[in-house]
Parts: C-alpha cells; sequence; structure tokens
C-alpha cells in the first residue's frame, strides 16, 4: 500500500515559515498544528493557570500573523516559538502581580515534573530503581537547572539558544546545564553501589 | 554517524537525536545496538545515558486533534479581531486632527438628519420588507444571477474560489469578479456557503432584511422571500448577521454566531433570536444537507472514496484516471475550505502534474498516478 501525506506536511520549518511570512495561511496552519500542544505543555510547566496558557499560546501565533512583515526570515522556528511562549507568560505574570514589580523573566519557575517511562518490560526490577531514583534526583534539582535540561535534551535547542531564552550569556547557560548532569552523577555513584548492592541481596 | 565515535560524555549521547528515537520510541535506524557492544566501555556509557533518558520523560499531551483544530479557529478569530482593531487605530489617527475642525459641522448635520429621521418614521409608512429584487437593484456593480430550477441542489463557485451550493428554487446573483474591498452576494431561497479565508475582504451576504457578514468559514443562509423568517446557521468560523440598513437606520444590534449556532429572523417584528443548540430545534435539524454531514477529514484513505465523498457533498462527478490512482492513499483536512480548494488540495497531494478542471458541475481530473 502506497501512502501519501499531504505535500505541505513534509516542508521544513523555515520553508512553512517563510511561506507565511508572504501571507501563506495553510502553512500557518500546519506550523500551528505541529507545535501548539508542545507548546502548551511547556507553558503549562511555566503557570499553574492552565486556562491562561492556552490562550498565551494563541496570543504569540496570532502576532505572528499579524505582524508577518515583521518577522525575520532567519530563525529557528521552534527556539522562537518556546521564547515567545516563555515571554508571553511572563507578562501574564507581570500583570498579575503588578505590585511585586517583577520585569524579567527570571521570576518564573519551571514546575515542570519529569515522568518516567512506563514501559520498561524488558528491564528488570534494578533498572527500574535505578530509573525511579534517577527520576526523582531530576525533579529534586533547582528550577533553572531543571529547565534547561528539559530545553536541551527534550527540546533539543543549542546552548546559544537556551542562553537567549533564559537572558544570560552561553557561559552561564552552559554552566546550568553541566551543574545539572553533575549533581546527578554524584548521587548517582553514591547511590549506585547501594541500590547495587540491595539488588544483590534481593536476588 | 561517524560522529558517534568521538563521544566521551554523557551530554554526547543524550543531545543525539537518533540515539534518543532509539531509546524513547525504540526505533534503532542507525544501528546503536552493535554499536553499544562494540566496546566495553562505549556499553556503559550508553547504559547510563539510556537511564537518564528514561527518567526525563516529558508527560505527554492531553490534547486531542480537535482541540488542536478548535485552538487554531479561536486563534483565526483573535487574528481577525486584532486586525480590525489595528485598522481602527490607524483610521482615529487619522481622524483626530479632524475631529475638532469638523465637530461643528457634525452637530449640525447630526440636529439634520435627526430631524430627518424623525420626520421618516413619524409621517411616512415605514416599508418593513425588503425581498431579492430590491437588494439587486440598490447595486449597481452589474451581478450575474444564477436560479436553480432543478430539483437537486446546485454547486456554485465565484471569483474568489468560495462555493456555494444552492438549494432547488433558489437564485443568487454576485458579481462576475470581486473588486473593491468588500465581497458581496445577494440570495434567495437557500443556500450553503464555504468562503475562501480573506481577512482584507470581508464577504457578506445579503439575503431579504439581514446581512450576514464572514471573513471565511462555512454556512447556511435560508431566506425564501414569501416566508416569515430567515434563516443563519453556522458550521465553522464566526459570523455576523445584522439587519439590513435599508430598515433600519439606526445602529441596531449585531449578532455574533459560533460554530453549531443558528438565528432566525422574525420577519413581521424585526426580530432576533439566537439559537445556540441547534440539535434542540426542529425545523433546523431537519433541513441538514448532506454536506453538512460528511466528514472532510480524512486519514489515510483511498483518493476514490475522497473523490467519492466530495461527489456526494457538492452533488458534481467527479471524472479521475481510476487505474492510475487507485494506489493513492491520503492523510488531510479538508473541512472548512470550499470546493475550489479541496480540489487543490488534493490535487497537489497527489503530484505528478495532477490538474482539475470545472464546467459546472462537471469536474476532470488529469493525473498520471501518485508519487
Amino acid at each position: 500500500m502506497k501512502t501519501q501525506n499531504l505535500e505541505y506536511k513534509t516542508f521544513d520549518d523555515i520553508t512553512l515559515w517563510n511561506n507565511l511570512k508572504e501571507g501563506d495561511e495553510k502553512s500557518f496552519s500546519i506550523l500551528f498544528e505541529k507545535y501548539y500542544a508542545d507548546l502548551v505543555n511547556y507553558g503549562n510547566s511555566l503557570s499553574p493557570y492552565t486556562e491562561k496558557v492556552q490562550d498565551c499560546v494563541q496570543d504569540v501565533f496570532t502576532d505572528i500573523w499579524v505582524y508577518r512583515n515583521k518577522l525575520q526570515s532567519t530563525v529557528v522556528v521552534k527556539a522562537y516559538l518556546l521564547s515567545s511562549v516563555r515571554k508571553r507568560i511572563a507578562r501574564l505574570h507581570e500583570r498579575d502581580h503588578i505590585f511585586r514589580k517583577v520585569t524579567s523573566t527570571d521570576s518564573i519557575a519551571f514546575l515542570l515534573e519529569f515522568s518516567v517511562e512506563h514501559d520498561l518490560i524488558d528491564d528488570d526490577y534494578a533498572t527500574k530503581e535505578r530509573v525511579a531514583h534517577l527520576n526523582k534526583l531530576l525533579n529534586d534539582l533547582p528550577a533553572r537547572q531543571k529547565e534547561a535540561l528539559y530545553l536541551r535534551y527534550n527540546q533539543g535547542l543549542t546552548v546559544e539558544q537556551i542562553a537567549e531564552m533564559l537572558e544570560v550569556n552561553y557561559q552561564s547557560a552552559s554552566n546550568l546545564l553541566y551543574r545539572g548532569l553533575l549533581t546527578l552523577r554524584k548521587e548517582w555513584k553514591g547511590s549506585f553501589s547501594l541500590i547495587l548492592l540491595l539488588s544483590l541481596t534481593t536476588c | 554517524m561517524q560522529k558517534r565515535n568521538t563521544y566521551t560524555e554523557l551530554e554526547d549521547f543524550l543531545s543525539d537525536e537518533s540515539f534518543q528515537s532509539w531509546i524513547l520510541n525504540k526505533i534503532d535506524e542507525d544501528g546503536w545496538e552493535e554499536w553499544t557492544l562494540e566496546s566495553q566501555q562505549r556499553a556503559k556509557l550508553v547504559e547510563d545515558a539510556r537511564l537518564l533518558l528514561l527518567a526525563m520523560k516529558v508527560p505527554s499531551s492531553t490534547l486531542s486533534a480537535s482541540d488542536i483544530h478548535n485552538a487554531l479557529q479561536s486563534t483565526w478569530i483573535k487574528i481577525e479581531e486584532k486586525e480590525n482593531q489595528n485598522t481602527l487605530i490607524s483610521h482615529s489617527k487619522v481622524k483626530f486632527l479632524k475631529k475638532y475642525f469638523l465637530s461643528g459641522v457634525a452637530a449640525t448635520l447630526v440636529f439634520g438628519l435627526v430631524s430627518v429621521w424623525f420626520y421618516n418614521n413619524q409621517i411616512v409608512p415605514k416599508n418593513n420588507v425588503i425581498t431579492y429584487k430590491e437588494l439587486i437593484d440598490e447595486n449597481s456593480e452589474g451581478l450575474v444571477e444564477q436560479t436553480n430550477n432543478s430539483d437537486k441542489p446546485q454547486i456554485i463557485t465565484l471569483s474568489d474560489g468560495s462555493s456555494v451550493l444552492l438549494q432547488p428554487n433558489s437564485k443568487l446573483s454576485y458579481p462576475k469578479i470581486f473588486t473593491g474591498n468588500e465581497r458581496k452576494v445577494y440570495l434567495s431561497g437557500e443556500g450553503f456557503f464555504e468562503i475562501s479565508k480573506n481577512p482584507k475582504k470581508p464577504f457578506f451576504v445579503y439575503a431579504n432584511e439581514i446581512v450576514t457578514k464572514v471573513v471565511g468559514t462555512s454556512f447556511r443562509v435560508k431566506a425564501y422571500s414569501d416566508q416569515p423568517d430567515v434563516e443563519v446557521l453556522v458550521r465553522t468560523g464566526k459570523v455576523r448577521v445584522k439587519s439590513n440598513d435599508l430598515i433600519s437606520r439606526s445602529n441596531q444590534e449585531e449578532v455574533v454566531l459560533l460554530p453549531n449556532q443558528a438565528l432566525r429572523f422574525v420577519r413581521s417584528d424585526l426580530s432576533f433570536n439566537k439559537i445556540t443548540n441547534i440539535t434542540q430545534d426542529e425545523e433546523l435539524t431537519k433541513s441538514v444537507g448532506n454536506i453538512e454531514q460528511l466528514s472532510f477529514e480524512f486519514t489515510d484513505i483511498p483518493v476514490s472514496q475522497i473523490f467519492e465523498t466530495m461527489e456526494q457533498a457538492y452533488l458534481v462527478d467527479i471524472d479521475y484516471p481510476k487505474n492510475k490512482l487507485k494506489d493513492c492513499h491520503l492523510t488531510t483536512s479538508l473541512s472548512d475550505q470550499p470546493l475550489t480548494e479541496k480540489l487543490k488540495i488534493v490535487c497537489n497531494s497527489i503530484g505528478n502534474n495532477t490538474s482539475f478542471e470545472m464546467n459546472g458541475n462537471q469536474i476532470i481530473i488529469t493525473s498520471q498516478g501518485c508519487n
């Protein structure tokens, strides 16, 4: 059986982006459908107001279309979208806490909890324990380190893009990532021997 | 895939998309499994990276495809509102200077207009009923008129690509080519409209005493000149309805309709009744046409079946090379698109210089098969 998908769907982001700039509604819709759920997920990890997050993401797309003439033609679309959502949500917090005079996106805490892959069928009990333990360590990391790790490894952004998003310089961004993993590695080495011991005794 | 031989750190693996897809989706396109077994040291590193990836999954989205579709719809509505707002702002900037200069003149005019209005309303008996003929006479653009005297609905394609499914005993007048900043058509009877999106050129349907304004959407208007009501029913997008300026000089209410909402305008007392639950309304549900019931969401569906759905919906004949297209399947969403747009999307998706030609209700597809 031969399957042919809608031709548009195979276009890469930057082609769609530039079509959109020219006023192509189809390209706009495809980018929207491609990224909406992911952006809402990310937005939810930055704000406890779930009902407003969808609004924010829709506003980001609204502005993209309305001001499409002013968009740059060389962007990494995903990074641009994630960053716009982050700024929107920061602005939302500003308005809600107007007396706190918060002005930067620093104020928003990354609330996402990493979860564990559930179908580890082919893995033994010890592995599952280790994954669960690692997951706890990850979730206990400071919010900024967690967000940096999320952007790097779940969203696939580069260190430069993360630095720009979190409004820090390159070095600080790579420090965030490095420190996050370092904590994990240290804790991990220490506790692994223990878990290994435990699992040996249970066998 | 040569670069992985230089990997020495956990980070290298974590950010490798191919590696991620092996661990998380169990798709091993680049032979990671064998590669890992090549060296003991490597195996250790890979195992660590694997555990870490497994421990940092992100909860998957709870949004369904239709949630996303709805979100896209409301985003287009937001866009329309914002664009309207922006033009208002730029208008008011220009007007700001003129305003003071003109305010004296305006006051005099207002006084004059109010007297005229008062005179008209008090002395001259007001004619409340407008029919198709009067509407056409108002327009001076040189219209084309199409009448459906058959017993089946008829498809009309307008110059902007919009399509109208005209019911029996109905008439539609429209300009051969839409010029200017508005698209205006005149209806007597019943039609199902699928309007091609163009926020810069709003689309107006004049039907008896009411005017329906849209930017791009699908909806049904029923306005027979000999019936007491006028009905508008919306399927997708957003529609605004108000009464024609010819019957009410004052700035009367405008009713906004969302998908699956309807409106009944009572001609005798010029009142609007909004119906938010159309399934409860017998009059409306019994006249639902084919096109409103068929789904245009296709997932891996043979092209022949997609054409068949279109034939049913628009009552057209589609002629296509059956043999050449017999193995072609498409995944596409064609809801909320006028007929020509639907054909265009399908032809583009099939590829291979596929094109269509339309003559009335006869459509011919030429194709060399799909890629």
